[in-house]
């Protein structure tokens, strides 16, 4: 076969991919058209809330579409500057970014489409966003650390400032370090944002446990994954849960899995519902626009707060599926 | 029949995509409208101008690998400045430096200590990501930054984006220097020909370094544009783009002059990438689909070419091996 006839062969088999792969988007129609936007599926969290809301639009009959900004900011903007062309019926964006696509969420509601953003920010341009209270989670989780430790020690701390949320959580850390001067800060670390993050944190939390071995009584981690990591490494050094009391954010059932877990050393996180957050954005969109309710029978300010949950030994059963 | 061959060796690979673009207008009543065209154009713009530099540093036979990492480098120094107060152009012409100065550096390991380029601006690649993060610990500068700075990329002119206006001042000045001037013709023998061209008295060591820098500077010039467009600047916000380019330059290699880097083919490649993106979102595919499709079409492109781009000059610098 010569190179002209393959040309044309590969692309025309191109196009005809491109059509039969894409054309299973257009053939279910619905009436209800959700667009559903994850900032990063590739992030646990970003993931469970995007599949939840697709899951719960589905069992409506609902028409979704899930996309995924990978990370990317100019890809997130580009996503939904095309979907506003698509007029969905509805938005919803997972861990987006209201500051940084303002013009994009502007243009949506310039065209009618209503759009609600799970743990992301407020913006006037959306119906609201669905919040766990960031600085009640903080707050939680320090507490119940400080609280295991009797409020006297030492604590290492992995901390993570990239993300508004973990910042936070940081931030009240601090907040709650500030009035509990019987605990010390031995070192933090601070992961970087990127692809390898988990390499960034194994290595910096490796190193501060070395230089700090048995004066080590504490363990802080500002989300779960941190804390997979730093769990490995404890028991890896052959320590035993309780030995260093040990505190994450997040929830999931990998972490419940290592709290039951006699072997795991992370002992509590606060348990995010992120599925459920999924979900109620999908049950608001369909009071709000398919029966026509006030945005304010479910929220009046910018936020819909949910309840986070403590998750520890004495409740980690109710929680694990 | 016969007469057709070199039509479509030349422009095969351009009307495949136009029958995507096609299939797409067949299957989203959206897809041609005026609006929708603008949004790919304007989105095509970022990639565009990336690859453009990309191009003319692959025409000296030379890879960039540091070309998203130096632009995400330029968008948090341009969004720096402007955070802090600095006027547009101070930022602006910050940005652009930081862009060139990147651009020289790469040119400088190649050339002076015979460093391959896929090693060199790897290289600098790191550096510019761990400068980026230091300069912002992490923490992306937000904020409603001033028309004068996001302007640049969110006004329009003659009814057409900025960002267009941008990509054609940058295509064009890359047309003008490879396909019309002096140092473009050495651009190319230095590409093609090395030993020949430096036995002809072509500068080949300058032609690399120019080719290097033109590529940050092109990369300078993407990261200011995407911090003004998005009024905000990450230390890894242009990472996106990174394969993206070059799929651009490798797709564009096979139309219009195939076998070459060229700067019809970067755009019209660019564009289709965009196109191939925007038209699947719009007739519903899901995430994973269009990750699928767009592959597809990286490894197509490339087979399709596989034997002129096999004949180009920049496969050596892959197999790391010095003429």
């Amino acid at each position: 076969m010569n190179q002209i006839s393959r040309r044309g062969l590969m692309g025309g088999a191109l196009a005809l991919s491109t059509v039969a792969l894409a054309g299973g988007g257009v053939a279910a129609a619905a009436d209800f058209n959700l667009a559903i936007v994850a900032f990063q599926m590739s992030s646990e969290t970003h993931a469970r809330a995007a599949n939840a809301a697709a899951a719960a639009a589905k069992a409506k009959g609902w028409t979704t579409t899930i996309l995924n900004s990978e990370g990317s900011l100019p890809k997130h903007s580009e996503q939904l500057e095309t979907l506003i062309q698509a007029k969905p019926s509805a938005i919803v964006i997972a861990m987006g970014k209201p500051v940084e696509a303002e013009e994009q969420l502007k243009k949506a509601r310039d065209a009618g489409i209503p759009v609600i953003m799970v743990m992301s920010g407020a913006s006037p341009h959306i119906l609201f966003d669905i919040e766990a209270n960031e600085y009640k989670v903080g707050a939680e989780a320090a507490l119940w650390l400080f609280g295991q430790m009797g409020f006297r020690g030492n604590i290492l701390a992995a901390r993570f400032d990239g993300n508004v949320g973990t910042r936070i959580r940081g931030r009240l850390l601090d907040a709650v370090l500030a009035e509990n001067t019987g605990i010390k800060v031995l070192a933090s670390h601070s992961m970087a944002r990127t692809q390898s993050w988990r390499d960034d944190v194994r290595q910096g939390m490796q190193t501060l446990l070395l230089q700090h071995g048995a004066a080590v009584e504490g363990l802080w981690a500002s989300f779960d994954g941190q804390a997979f990591v730093v769990d490995d490494i404890l028991k890896a050094q052959g320590k035993k849960k309780g030995e260093i009391k040990f505190v994450s954010i997040d929830g999931g059932q990998e972490t419940y899995r290592r709290i039951a877990d006699p072997e795991s050393t992370l002992q509590a996180t606060v348990a995010i519902p992120f599925e459920a957050m999924g979900e109620k954005a999908v049950e608001a969109l369909e009071r709000i626009v398919v029966k026509k309710e006030p945005k304010t029978a479910l929220t009046a300010g910018p936020y819909l707060f949910m309840d986070a949950a403590l998750v520890d030994a004495t409740n980690v059963e109710k929680f694990l599926k | 029949m016969k007469s057709l061959r070199p039509f479509l060796a030349t422009y095969g690979t351009a009307l495949a995509g136009l029958c995507v673009v096609l299939v797409f207008a067949v299957l989203s009543p959206v897809f041609l409208k005026p609006a929708n065209l603008a949004i790919i154009l304007r989105e095509t713009a970022f990639l565009g101008i990336l690859s453009l530099g990309f191009t003319l540093a692959l025409t000296t036979a030379e890879l960039d690998l540091s070309i998203a990492d130096v632009a995400s480098l330029a968008a948090v120094v341009t969004g720096a400045l402007v955070h802090g107060g600095f006027g547009a152009p101070a930022a602006v012409a910050a940005g652009l430096t930081i862009g060139l100065v990147c651009g020289l550096a790469n040119g400088a390991v190649v050339t002076r200590l015979a460093m391959p380029s896929l090693i060199a601006t790897l290289g600098v690649a790191a550096i510019a990501k761990g400068l980026g993060f230091m300069i912002t610990q992490g923490v992306a500068f937000v904020g409603r930054w001033p028309t004068s700075f996001t302007g640049l990329a969110r006004g329009s002119l003659f009814g057409l984006s900025n960002l267009v206006w941008w990509l054609i001042a940058v295509g064009f000045a890359a047309w003008v220097l490879l396909g019309w001037t002096r140092t473009g013709a050495h651009l190319r023998a230095t590409g093609e020909a090395e030993e020949a061209a430096r036995l002809a008295g072509v500068r080949t060591g300058r032609m690399k370094r120019l080719g290097l820098a033109a590529c940050g500077l092109a990369a300078g010039l993407t990261g200011v544009l995407l911090a003004s467009s998005l009024s905000s600047a990450a230390p890894n916000m242009a990472g996106d783009h990174f394969l993206y380019a070059i799929a651009a330059v490798l797709l564009g290699m096979t139309m219009f002059e195939p076998g070459r880097p060229n700067v019809a083919g970067t755009i019209v490649a660019a564009f289709s990438l965009k196109a191939l993106g925007n038209g699947l979102v719009l007739v519903g595919a899901a995430y994973y689909v269009q990750d699928i499709v767009l592959g597809g079409v990286i490894i197509a492109s490339v087979a399709l070419s596989a034997g002129a781009l096999g004949r180009a000059a920049f496969v050596e610098k892959l197999s790391f091996r010095r003429p």
